[in-house]
């Protein structure tokens, strides 16, 4: 037990140090966009009339903090940052934690809603799939994981919108309908989010499963043609309880394990899918900071969460491992 | 009795006999098969294995016709892509197919009707453009039209095909008059610039960091490791856009083409650095390796004769593969309007505009030239996908 916790505890101490270079790298990022919060604020006051100076430049940068070494404004971020507090966006001039409030948790639900979409797809079709010898059904499974990886989500997207207009007259985007876009949160919102949700549930979860059936069906493809199979097949098992108690319980570990980047492929899509659908989610705030507005706060801000709940999967997924596979756990606890 | 065993036709003399003629038994000519399987260099047998595989065969020659009509694409488009090519006339017009006859009879020669575009009384002072069924525009091959460099250096004006009066748009045009089957091939072709030049400079920092990281091990391995994890844990798109973002908007076209191109490469180098990384590390511990340098060759040596042959069509393999990631990461950038722009012509900056309800309901043929990229990306893939069980030594144990 003792050597459990330590394990989950190294592992966290990993996850720390990936999120703290994470930090770095995004915090330099938003270093290095022209023009510092200091003169959006006053080149705001400046379109209001007031004229302003070299000097008042000066003074707000100092009031804003910006005046302090690198690596001290990095410390103060990323130790506001783990307590989920990201400072003000110059432009928009709100906290940022509040502005992206739950639209954050939004996105998290929808892509996990498509993870977990992806591998009810994937798992049992890919192991129905490797232990068929069924040529046209591996075949077609074949192109279609192609397909998922050639034609990128904001693609079908596109697709699947231009056929909904052309024969239902309706482009199926948005999250909430009308009457609940700013209401609080009530069960009936809910409902609505839920109607209005399975398009981009699909569309994000489209490429990842048709990564996640290629990576199952060859790690079922590699096992099934092991030993064991064919000794336990030899002892009289056979048929689904063959396939569920011998190669895919050994397949589950790398599955489990793939599931952070398949995570990190969906985020991929998010902002994208977000633009074409009119989602009113952290993806489309996203773009909305980058392309339009070129506001670094709220932009570093959104893509430190996005890594960080990778990570944060990872982690839980590491820590899964060692509980459900056994040969993981001999090795931890030695 | 002995024979001068002959150099080419090694044991068919004890197969067959001195005195007969050579004659080739069934025996003889798998022995001579399975002689020149154990004689072939590493390029024949991955080559041999290719062909094997029908798909990924199918793949090649798709790729290989989209690669020369990217880079034939100026005399593939009857028009300049740019706006100097517009044709005022035709603004959103649909695709027009020769024909060969009409209410006024047949022809030989395939022909297009004219188009007129005219705002006044009758038409309410709207523009409205008729197709003239009356004027007939032929097609014909070989014509001139545009100026423009073949490869960049040879000026030339001859086009595929065309017509000597009005337009003719295959696929039809955009909002600006634009040809889209001409914007369609120079979109190919820069597609394929942005992945080279990507793909290159992935490539290079990818052999450097996962060459240190392979070679030396240690501390210096796991550091290098710790932060190309870390980077390949932020999601590449939304990090991409974040670079594309800082781009100063005074930018020439040919400079944010570069520097597009400069990005993808920079971020997408993880990836490939783990490869590296993994191939140099199994390979060194080889036993064909220990074998050699048991045997007292110089380490100069097992890296040249050994360690390279045996890294190089994994390699390849892998810039094939990573290929598609590039031209879609590009698109996806300059969809949304972070990436390259117009005059340069990209699926992305074509496919900008195309979500409005206008486009969606009326101008369908926009998206024409997406069915080439697809096409593009799924013959990179199977074509890679091929290279990878071909290069494998292992995989015909597998089947």
């Amino acid at each position: 037990m003792l050597n459990f916790a330590r394990f989950v505890l190294t592992r966290a101490v990993l996850a720390m140090i990936t999120l703290i270079i994470v930090s770095l790298v995004v915090f330099s990022l938003m270093e290095l966009v022209p023009g510092d919060c200091a003169e959006r604020y006053l080149a705001f006051k400046n379109t209001q009339g007031s004229g302003i100076s070299v000097a008042d430049i000066e003074n707000e940068r100092v009031r804003l903090g910006l005046d302090r070494p690198f690596l001290e404004r990095w410390g103060k971020w990323i130790v506001g940052a783990f307590q989920g507090e990201f400072g003000d966006s110059c432009i928009l001039r709100v906290n940022i934690a509040q502005l992206l409030g739950d639209k954050f948790w939004i996105s998290l639900g929808l892509c996990l809603a498509s993870l977990m979409l992806a591998y009810a797809i994937a798992v049992p079709v890919g192991i129905i799939a490797a232990a068929s010898h069924n040529a046209v059904l591996n075949n077609s499974l074949r192109l279609f994981s192609y397909l998922g990886l050639a034609m990128p989500n904001f693609l079908l997207a596109l697709m699947i919108m231009l056929f909904s207009t052309v024969y239902f007259g309706d482009t199926l985007t948005g999250l909430f309908s009308a009457e609940f876009r700013d209401a609080d949160w009530s069960w009936a919102r809910v409902m609505d989010l839920l109607s209005n949700a399975w398009l981009p549930i699909f569309i994000l979860g489209w490429s990842a499963t048709a990564f996640a059936l290629q990576t199952v069906r060859a790690l079922m493809s590699d096992e099934i043609g092991k030993l064991y199979v064919t000794a336990a097949e030899a002892r009289g098992v056979h048929g689904r309880k063959l396939l569920w108690n011998y190669p895919a319980r050994h397949a589950l570990g790398p599955i489990v394990n793939s599931l952070g980047f398949d995570l990190n492929r969906i985020f991929n899509e998010l902002p994208i899918v977000a633009l074409i659908l009119t989602l009113t989610e952290a993806g489309a705030l996203l773009i909305e900071a980058l392309a339009r507005s070129n506001d670094q706060q709220l932009a570093g801000a959104i893509i430190f969460l996005l890594t960080a709940s990778i990570v944060t999967l990872n982690f839980l997924t590491d820590v899964m491992l060692a509980v459900l596979d056994p040969r993981v756990r001999k090795s931890i606890v030695r | 009795m002995t024979t001068t065993p002959d150099p080419l036709k090694p044991n068919l003399a004890e197969t067959t006999g001195p005195h007969v003629q050579v004659v080739e038994t069934e025996a003889a000519v798998e022995r001579r098969s399975k002689e020149a399987y154990f004689t072939a260099s590493q390029g024949q047998l991955i080559w041999a294995r290719f062909k094997k595989q029908r798909s990924a065969m199918i793949a090649a020659c798709v790729l290989a016709f989209l690669i020369l009509s990217g880079i034939f694409a100026p005399f593939l488009s009857p028009y300049d892509p740019t706006i100097a090519g517009k044709n005022d006339d035709y603004l959103n017009g649909a695709p027009q197919i020769p024909m060969f006859c009409d209410s006024n009879g047949c022809s030989l020669r395939p022909f297009v009707h004219g188009v007129e575009r005219e705002r006044s009384l009758a038409t309410n002072f709207r523009w409205v453009t008729t197709i003239n069924e009356d004027e007939r525009n032929y097609v014909y091959f070989f014509v001139e039209g545009w100026e423009y460099k073949l490869f960049g250096f040879i000026p030339m004006d001859t086009h595929l095909f065309g017509t000597q009066e009005g337009f003719v748009h295959v696929f039809g045009t955009d909002a600006s008059g634009k040809d889209i089957f001409s914007r369609t091939f120079h979109a190919i072709w820069t597609s394929l610039q942005v992945g080279t030049i990507g793909v290159f400079i992935a490539f290079v920092l990818a052999l450097v960091i996962g060459g240190v990281s392979g070679y030396y091990g240690g501390w210096i391995d796991s550091v290098l490791q710790m932060i190309t994890d870390a980077v390949r844990t932020v999601p590449a798109i939304p990090l991409f856009m974040a670079v594309a973002a800082f781009m100063p908007p005074e930018m020439t076209a040919e400079q944010r083409f570069f520097y597009i191109s400069l990005i993808l490469g920079l971020i997408g180098w993880p990836t490939l650095a783990r490869r590296v990384r993994t191939h140099l590390l199994t390979e060194r511990n080889q036993e064909y390796v220990l074998a050699a340098q048991l045997c007292g060759a110089s380490s100069g040596h097992v890296i040249r004769r050994h360690l390279l042959p045996s890294f190089t069509s994994y390699i390849i393999v892998d810039l094939v593969i990573s290929f598609p990631y590039m031209v879609l990461s590009e698109t996806a950038l300059s969809f949304i309007g972070l990436g390259l722009k117009d005059p340069v012509n990209s699926l992305g900056v074509m496919l900008q505009n195309v979500t409005s309800a206008d486009v969606l309901l009326n101008y369908q043929w926009y998206f024409i030239p997406v069915i080439f990229f697809i096409a593009l990306v799924m013959a990179f893939v199977f074509v890679g996908d091929g290279l990878r069980d071909a290069a494998d030594p292992y995989s015909d144990a597998n089947k």
